[in-house]
């Protein structure tokens, strides 16, 4: 069976903000139908069905509830790729923070402050580009258009640049 | 996944690893970076200004091996070619070289990139 559009499996319009309690609501729902209990008594072939969607179900889940999966979903669908250019802008950065994190593994304990404070700017730069998405988010939702998701497209990408260096550098700070 | 004797062999060794003068006017400077794995390479040349010929290159890669090895061997490469030589380098010469599997394609790719980068950012340099 092909996966079928998750928005329309829960029966909602292709968006990108979309409310959470409605969908946890949808997802319950569609939970108790599919429960394999519910279809114990049917042919073998109907309980497959059911097994099968009831995986759909939970990818699909999964996907929409979080902004990011959610909008990443949209935008495949929408036949934009994740682009191959990193956010050059950042290139600087993330060259810095790991040679800083190679001098800290080398043992010179005093490139610790500079992480510190590199940590605080990966996290700044993160909020502002979640309120930025936040932003493009409505106004795709108010009229879609290609365009406007060209540019959700290379926020994602800035955004997943820099979440990976929030992470690098929280697993050197804290082990 | 098993690495190439020729990947290893740049990795343990990796030949021209540093860096050169960002400020100097003959030193121009590619810094390129994947997405999928956040891995970035710095790969910069040292061009004669009469001849056009690259007489020096160096590289700093935090990657994978392939990465590694890949901008290593661009940096081969790359010495004692002229400038427009050296963007005929193509990523698949590199995997055809280390025997890059298709799923380390990407990190020839980011070499080929880290090359053209630094010669634009050289040629811009000299245009001003
Ligand atoms: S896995 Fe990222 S460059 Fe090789």
């Amino acid at each position: 069976m092909d996966a079928p559009d998750y928005f329309q499996f829960f029966g909602l319009e292709a968006r990108l903000s979309i409310d959470l309690p409605d969908l946890e609501n949808r997802f319950y729902r569609l939970s108790r139908q599919l429960h394999p209990d519910r279809h114990a008594q049917a042919a073998p072939s109907e309980r497959e069905r059911s097994l099968e969607a009831s995986a759909i179900l939970n990818d699909a889940y999964r996907t929409l509830r979080d902004p990011v999966a959610r909008a990443e979903y949209l935008l495949k669908q929408q036949g934009f790729e994740q682009s191959k250019q990193a956010p050059a802008e950042l290139l600087d950065e993330v060259f810095d923070l790991n040679l800083a994190l190679e001098e800290l593994r080398g043992g010179d304990v005093s490139v610790r402050s500079r992480l510190e404070a590199a940590r605080e700017r990966f996290l700044a730069l993160l909020q502002e580009t979640d309120a930025g998405l936040e932003g493009l988010f409505g106004a795709y939702d108010r009229s879609p258009a290609p365009a406007a998701l060209g540019e959700i497209r290379a926020a994602l990408n800035r955004r997943k640049y820099i979440s990976n260096l929030v992470q690098q550098v929280e697993s050197e700070l804290n082990p | 996944m098993a690495y190439s004797e020729k990947v290893l062999d740049h990795f343990a060794n990796p030949r021209n690893v540093g860096s050169l003068d960002r400020g100097d006017q003959r030193v121009g400077t590619g810094m390129v970076g994947a997405p999928e794995c956040g891995d970035v390479m710095k790969l910069q040349i040292q061009v004669n200004e009469e001849t056009g010929v690259i007489e020096d290159a160096k590289f700093k890669t935090f990657g994978c091996g392939s990465a590694i090895a890949s901008s290593s061997l661009a940096t081969e490469w790359v010495k004692g070619k002229t400038v427009d030589e050296a963007l005929e380098i193509r990523n698949v010469d590199i995997v055809n070289e280390l025997s890059l599997p298709p799923v380390k394609i990407h990190c020839s790719v980011l070499a080929e990139d880290a090359i053209k980068a630094a010669i634009e950012d050289y040629r811009k340099k000299r245009s001003h």
